[in-house]
């Protein structure tokens, strides 16, 4: 469903993103992890057209992606959150969520009835009208993810959001993803919580300073050396 | 556009009866001349300071060079019928095809900047054009300051009585007012405001940042020229520091942030809060001299601003809201 | 009687609560590290040592005197500095004027000129380029030189953010040469490290916090190579 061809990004003299390839299969969990600084919320932007990229290529749904900008790739159907919600501050809960649906050209009214249901699936129902400034920490995750979803995305990106939950809200929107997938859709995610990743992801993907250094199952992953030694140093490997 | 496709809320039909009321009713219902006078001020500057609310409000754009527009509006009326005996009508018409085309060439680099920048790019715009003018009269021979005769007659839109300006300017009003709300109804009005709120997230979601600042600033554009030929046709005199002042173009944003910016009601509110404030203040300080009335307008203005932040209407809600919150369950659910 | 010592605090960020019941302490004269993966909490258990955001719950106590009613710069002056995460140098000011600023208290000031010359015989590189904006300097000079700022407080307790944040293995190597002279000159270190290792070689002892709560802690020798670290970053 996303392909992602030696993609590469440089800041100046740094190169945040060297040459990273990977690919996430329809309905598929993808989780991408690896320790701060590794370039993982750049590839991100990268795929989600927030940054013009250096190299590479974008494959989304056998079509080539150019770089158009985040607007248009929403509008060809790959979606995002922020990590740190990003709220139209004076919209009510389901005014966000209305505004999203109307990229899809249905009047308002029926963006609106849309908008209802997106908020019942991620679990917001009966909050329509509150001022999105006061939802709780989760509420603003789950909100965020609504309004990708009002987009009517095939490929679901989310940047970290399971930060800053606790676990029970961690377990409760795992659920809610979950759920998603049954539906169909694509996700990679952006995650440092690993217990979140391992109870999640169908494959997870490692960088470390600007390379993809794992792609695989979790639990192998997780126990490669050269991942190990990327988060903790030498010393740690499974024995 | 998706004019058709409003979504009509409760209490719009209730507004609509009141704006209705007081922009062609009030001009029947007051006698003194003036208060007429006074009330058509009030009228004009209302939609005049909607049209720059829509920008400055709804899309969150906040342009402080709104007078070059007020000023191409004046200007190609009058000079459309002083030299060419076109009629204000349509000379309002070309006004508001120059202003909206002079939109357009500005709103790609302006555009491109955010906050601060782009009011100091718009500052900039409004004295350019300004300037232009005054430069170009070294090559063309147009007098500094125009008159216009006083020869009363509806197709040269002036008019002997007060009361039909005040009638023209309430029309102004509602033809302002009611393509304001149109768009905030609108598709148009949700990507205004999400771009207002959050650039970023509003790209997220699809939304085309350039083509929307881009409406909003033609129809803002478009409807100050309107206004400022208005202007020109009751004070049938004009020269480039009436007309192209950079105080016109504080007053619009002042006016609309009293009342309270981004909504329908705040504009005029505010209109017809500084107003008759400016007036009587001219009045009873004006001979003390020494602009005696202005320190004491901008005082007044800095209390207003610091007791109503969010303006009148601001103000308003937020106390209909406390009521209904402590009458019902909390807010937060 | 430890020198900093953290009883049951809890932190919140807004309505997010980060640090969940932190119970740990740092003896005088001892290096101690604290190490988890990203989002853990270790950067917002510093601030709210440093007294940058306020604790909701639970004990500072600093020197035997309670640490919470204290702002900040009051902080400082009782000895407890902070070298924050990505340096936080004035870029457009000198090495030097940077290092000066350092001592803003007035008992660091009465000494700025001696503490200034025992920086540049711990970091040569700092007096090499002195009088170079601190913007110029390269990752490793910059860490070098907020250490050396943090220093010029004369601090009873220096706490180092990310000590190692993208610095190259070399350099990293440096730094943590200059913290162990820095503790031979009677300084107490409180640092936060990614890179385990690293840190637990150059510590006494460590902590290892996982969602805003210690989840182990020992010496060096007991943490090291110990797979219940490796279980707390990666989860098996």
């Amino acid at each position: 469903m996303l392909e992602v061809k030696k993609l590469s990004k440089r800041f100046g003299g740094l190169t945040a993103v060297n040459e990273v390839s990977l690919s996430v299969a329809k309905a598929e969990i993808v989780a991408l992890i690896g320790p701060n600084g590794a370039g993982k919320t750049t590839l991100f932007n990268l795929i989600a057209g927030a940054m013009p990229r250096d190299g590479g290529e974008v494959v989304f749904d056998g079509r080539n992606l150019p770089h158009q900008g985040s607007a248009a790739t929403c509008l060809a159907g790959l979606a995002r959150t922020y990590q740190i919600p990003q709220l139209f501050t004076s919209m009510t809960v389901l005014d966000t969520v209305l505004v999203a649906g109307l990229c899809r050209g249905s009047s308002i009214r029926l963006a609106r009835i849309e908008a209802m249901d997106v908020l019942a699936r991620v679990g917001l129902a009966g909050r329509e009208d509150q001022a999105s400034s006061t939802l709780t920490i989760s509420g603003k995750k789950r909100l965020e993810v609504a309004r990708a979803l009002a987009t009517q995305p095939r490929v679901l990106l989310l940047d970290e959001v399971m930060a800053g939950l606790n676990l029970s809200e961690v377990n409760g929107l795992l659920e809610t993803i979950r759920e998603l997938r049954a539906g169909g859709m694509t996700i990679l995610l952006v995650e440092h919580n690993i217990d979140a990743v391992l109870n999640i992801a169908d494959r997870v993907i490692v960088m470390d300073q600007g390379r993809k250094i794992a792609d695989g199952l979790p639990r192998e992953v997780l126990s490669q050396p050269e991942v190990i030694r990327s988060y903790l140093g030498d010393g740690y490997a499974v024995a | 556009m998706n004019l058709h496709r409003i979504d009509y809320r409760d209490g719009d039909a209730l507004g609509a009866v009141l704006l209705v009321a007081i922009a062609i009713g009030l001009p029947f219902a007051v006698a003194d001349r003036f208060y007429l006078n006074l009330l058509f001020l009030i009228l004009l500057y209302g939609g005049l300071a909607s049209a720059w609310n829509l920008l400055g409000g709804y899309a969150g754009q906040f342009s402080l060079g709104h007078t070059a527009f007020f000023g191409i509006g004046a200007y190609s009326s009058t000079l459309l019928y002083t030299m060419a005996g076109v009629s204000p009508w349509l000379g309002a018409l070309g006004g508001m095809a120059i202003s909206m085309a002079l939109a357009f060439l500005i709103s790609y680099p302006v555009f491109r900047l955010r906050g601060v920048f782009f009011a100091m790019a718009t500052i900039a715009v409004g004295e350019t054009v300004r300037i232009v003018l005054l430069w170009y009269r070294r090559i063309a021979d147009i007098p500094y300051g125009i008159s216009i005769d006083y020869k009363p007659g509806f197709g040269r839109m002036i008019f002997a009585e007060p009361r039909s300006y005040a009638l023209m300017a309430g029309i102004f009003l509602l033809l302002v007012v009611g393509v304001c709300y149109a768009v905030s109804r609108s598709r148009a009005g949700y990507y205004l405001q999400a771009l207002r709120d959050n650039e970023d997230a509003a790209q997220a979601v699809g939304i085309d940042l350039r083509r929307y600042k881009l409406i909003a600033f033609l129809i803002s554009a478009a409807f100050t020229s309107l206004g400022g030929t208005l202007m020109a046709q009751y004070v049938l005199y004009i020269e480039p520091s009436t007309v192209f002042n950079t105080t016109i173009s504080i007053d619009v944003a002042l006016m609309s942030i009293l009342g309270g910016i981004g909504t329908l009601w705040g504009p005029l509110l505010g209109a017809a809060v500084t107003m008759p404030l400016q007036e009587f203040l001219r009045d009873w300080l004006g001979s003390a001299g020494a602009g005696a009335h202005l320190v004491v307008y901008g005082a007044l203005l800095v209390v207003i601003v610091m007791l109503l932040p969010q303006g009148i209407v601001g103000a308003w809600k937020d106390r209909s809201a406390k009521r209904r919150r402590h009458g019902g369950q909390h807010a937060r659910g | 009687m430890p020198l900093l010592e953290v009883r049951d605090v809890h932190a919140s960020y807004g309505d997010t609560e980060v640090l969940f019941g932190v119970d740990m302490h740092v003896g005088e004269g001892e290096v101690v590290a604290i190490v988890g993966s990203n989002g853990a909490g270790k950067t917002t258990l510093m601030r709210t040592i440093a007294r940058l955001m306020p604790a909701n719950r639970g004990d500072l106590w600093f020197g035997g005197e309670s640490l919470s009613p204290l702002a900040t710069h009051e902080a400082v002056e009782q000895g407890l500095v902070y070298v924050p995460e990505g340096r936080r140098l004035f870029p457009r000011l000198s090495v030097r004027t940077n290092l000066e600023l350092g001592a803003y208290s007035p008992r660091a000031r009465d000494q700025r000129d001696a503490t200034l010359e025992t920086i540049f015989q711990l970091f040569p590189v700092l007096k090499q380029r002195e009088s170079q904006l601190a913007g110029t300097l390269s990752g490793g000079e910059q860490q070098m030189c907020a250490i050396g700022r943090g220093l010029m407080s004369k601090p009873r307790l220096l706490m180092v953010d990310e000590v190692s944040l993208g610095l190259a293995p070399v350099i990293v190597s440096k730094v943590y040469e200059a913290i162990a002279q820095i503790r031979q000159l009677g300084t107490t270190v409180l640092l936060v490290e990614q890179n385990v290792r690293q840190a637990i070689k150059a510590a006494d002892r460590g902590y290892v916090i996982k969602h805003g709560r210690v989840v182990l802690s020992g010496s060096s020798d007991e943490l090291m190579g110990n797979p219940e670290v490796r279980k707390a970053y990666l989860g098996m």
